[in-house]
């Protein structure tokens, strides 16, 4: 089609309406703004994309080239997204520039074509209803995302060098660290909407310790020292990706730890690597994404979903394990599947429970397996399911 | 049910002009349609035949249907439950065959009720009167589109009463040894036909013809292109116009690649003459202007409407500016519409006109 500018703008901000009422409606149901900033984001992208590159470069514009626009336009949307620290988890946010990007194909393509004659002739043009829905996908992407980016934590960025903890981050906040930034004596979350990047924390009972709190993201910390935990977290909604943690063996230290949390949204933890412990990623009673760690030398598990906890376990490597390497233990349900099990230990004590098994179900719990090269074995109760 | 709309033409144009006008919200009895064959395609058909087209040359908008989705792309890959007709629609690449085509008009015809509204009658003078328009003493309507086809095939001077001339649109063989003259989409199709029927082919040419998809820039099938178009003064527009006329066919291996064979074994060339062939097929497209069409001869000499060169000028609508207000509406349709839309002559074009005859019909209810 030839779209006029007119058009382009109107076939490009009319369609757009769906998906930022998807993002009002999600926004507030996940306690997060990145859904309304990510479509705010994509609109403005594409507008500007039509304003200064397709209008001129595309006089017409055939329909496949609408995909690799769509890829172009992913590609910007993203980086942006990653440049201005939109916290939009990738694949939620690939799912919604997918179907914003499907609908508006299925707009252009085939309903606007059948419910106005005169779409293509009119380069893409609505009419009247065009300027009015235009209008006001614009006004609302402007009001909306200006909305959320003005009222958005503020950034703090932690300079290099030692800051003496700990740090009491009690208000949804941004914490930055620039390289070299080292917190000494922890950090003690207490507020929603906080998010940790880029530091190392050493020393401190827990080098993170999140309490009550929603919708925390820890991304790319690194945790030494502590007496306790590497990142403990209670009652609270945590994703932690590409983690560090080196924890003593000592009894009650755990790498990360998150316990008491089934009333709130799932957490998750992924890319980490983490040293030592008695247990390596431990969860009580709450539901998590355990996925794609590594996790080596715990005194007690690897890897343990317990206290009728709701756990994936999921492509994570475990090794040089005593006693257990994944553990599914007092009534909880894991989905334990692919994960790569290697050096594990029988414990000194002699208990039974701890021969040295790659993967154990116990007391009451129920494990789904599959894809796991590794040996397996049940207590009191416990069980496997295939997958 | 009083008539209000007539539609003078019953071929694809006029029909085009049906269907939109009938997915406008009119009923078959407000509409007459005035013609010599009730089938729509029945002068087309015979031309295709005569060339032995197999597929249409227009992309998946070249269909009669009102809306342009679905067109019949989406409606052959809805039936064979195949993705492939879509995605050679997206890639401009969809080009339904002829049978194809002929069979959706069949299917429109009756699902729209044409021959409800079809009326045997050749229209030979249009006058405007009080409250519109009268057909010939045929009755008096206050909305008339005139869609009345190429006014007759063009055959050059010299061959005119020569025995060895035929028309590529009228039905013929081929001879041993076949000149074609001409350089258009019908001379390109006659050079493949007259060598697959193993004849030695000449094609007889004054200049090398241009390769392109369509003989119209895309960017006049939209506003894009016709904004500009439309503000061009008279002269830059016929002149456009000209240019665009000149014969073309698309560029393609499928088209050069036969023709290349056949030159290495020595039956295809080109030449300035047509001498020595046994037989002479002129592929040299229609008539043009509308002084060629008795009925807008009289239309534009009995209501002195403004011409340029071989054109009626018209609104960027496609309506006769000086027989056309509130109240009536008088619309060129097919070839005559060119000057409001360079690709008038498509079926593209066709419903470009139709929709906004449409829209001044319904603007402008019964009293």
């Amino acid at each position: 089609m030839s779209y006029t500018l007119r058009g382009r703008l109107e076939s490009r901000l009319a369609p757009a309406l769906l998906p930022l009422a998807a993002a009002l409606v999600l926004a507030p149901l996940l306690h997060v703004w990145w859904p309304i900033e990510l479509v705010g984001l994509m609109v403005g992208v594409g507008v500007l994309l039509d304003v200064t590159v397709y209008h001129r470069r595309l006089p017409y514009q055939p329909g496949w080239l609408a995909l690799p626009l769509g890829l172009l336009e992913l590609g910007v949307t993203m980086g942006l997204a990653l440049l201005l620290g939109l916290n939009a988890p990738l694949t939620p946010a690939l799912i919604l520039f997918g179907a914003g990007w499907l609908l508006a194909q299925v707009l252009g393509h085939a309903l606007l074509p059948f419910l106005r004659l005169t779409y293509a002739e009119d380069g893409g043009e609505l009419g009247r209803a065009g300027m009015a829905l235009s209008t006001l996908a614009a006004a609302a992407v402007l009001v909306v995302g200006g909305t959320a980016w003005t009222i958005r934590p503020p950034t703090i960025h932690l300079a290099a060098g030692v800051h003496q903890g700990p740090l009491v981050l009690d208000r949804p906040q941004r914490l930055v660290g620039e390289p070299g930034a080292v917190v000494r004596g922890g950090i003690i979350v207490t507020s929603d909407d906080v998010h940790v990047r880029d530091l190392t924390i050493f020393g401190g009972e827990h080098g993170i310790e999140v309490r009550d709190s929603e919708s925390v993201v820890l991304e790319r910390v690194r945790i030494g020292g502590a007496t306790l935990d590497g990142i403990s977290a209670r009652r609270s909604s945590v994703r932690i990706s590409d983690c560090r943690i080196d924890s003593p063996r000592t009894a009650g230290a755990q790498g990360i730890d998150i316990s008491f949390a089934l009333a709130v949204p799932p957490s998750k933890v992924e890319r980490c690597r983490v040293t030592g412990g008695a247990e390596g990623i431990v969860s009580h009673l709450a539901t998590v994404l355990i996925r794609d760690n590594d996790v080596s030398g715990t005194s007690l598990r690897g890897i343990a979903v317990t206290e009728m906890s709701m756990g994936e376990v999921d492509e994570n490597r475990v090794r040089d394990a005593v006693g257990v390497a994944i553990f599914c233990g007092d009534y909880s349900h894991c989905m334990i599947t692919d994960n790569a099990v290697s050096g594990t230990m029988p414990d000194p004590s002699g208990n039974p429970t701890r021969n040295g098994f790659g993967i154990l179900s116990y007391f009451g719990s129920v494990a789904t397996i599959g894809g796991n090269d590794t040996n397996v074995a049940a207590f009191i109760n416990g069980r496997f399911e295939p997958r | 049910m009083q008539e209000r709309v007539a539609i003078v033409g019953s071929g694809l144009g006029g029909f085009v002009a049906y269907a939109t006008l009938r997915h406008g919200g009119l009923a078959p009895a407000e509409i007459a349609v005035f013609g010599d064959d009730p089938d729509p395609a029945g002068a087309w058909r015979p031309r295709a035949e005569a060339i032995r087209q197999r597929l249409m040359r227009s992309e998946s908008d070249g269909h009669c249907y009102p809306t342009s989705f679905p067109g019949l792309a989406a409606r052959e890959a809805g039936r064979r439950r195949d993705l492939a007709p879509l995605l050679l629609s997206v890639c401009d690449r969809y080009r339904p065959t002829v049978a194809a085509f002929l069979g959706h008009v069949d299917e429109l015809r009756e699902r729209s009720r044409w021959d409800e509204s079809f009326r045997h009658a050749r229209i030979a003078r249009v006058t405007a009167v009080e409250g519109g328009f009268d057909l010939h003493g045929l009755g008096v309507f206050r909305h008339v589109v005139i869609a009345p086809g190429h006014p007759g095939l063009a055959m050059p001077a010299d061959l005119e009463g020569d025995p060895r001339a035929v028309h590529a649109y009228q039905p013929h063989r081929y001879a041993r040894r076949v000149a074609v003259v001409g350089a258009g989409m019908a001379a390109a199709t006659e050079w493949l036909n007259a060598l697959e029927a193993g004849s030695e082919v000449v094609s007889v040419r004054r200049r090398e013809p241009a390769r392109r998809p369509l003989n119209v820039d895309r960017t006049l099938f939209s506003k894009r292109g016709l904004a500009g178009f439309h503000t061009t003064p008279s002269s830059e527009r016929a002149a456009l116009l000209r240019e665009l006329s000149e014969p073309s066919y698309p560029p393609g291996r499928a088209w050069d690649e036969p023709l290349e064979r056949a030159a290495r074994e020595c039956r295809f060339r080109v030449e300035a003459e047509s001498n020595g062939a046994d037989q002479v097929i002129c592929a040299t497209g229609f008539r043009r202007g509308y002084e060629h069409d008795p009925l807008l001869l009289q239309l534009v000499a009995e209501h002195e409407l403004e011409t340029a060169e071989r054109w009626i000028v018209l609104a960027p609508d496609a309506a006769v500016p000086a027989l056309t207000d509130a109240s009536r509406t008088l619309s060129l349709a097919g070839v005559p519409a060119q000057w409001a839309y360079p690709a008038a002559d498509t079926l593209v074009g066709m419903k470009y006109v139709a929709r906004r005859f449409l829209r001044r019909v319904v603007r402008c209810p019964t009293p």
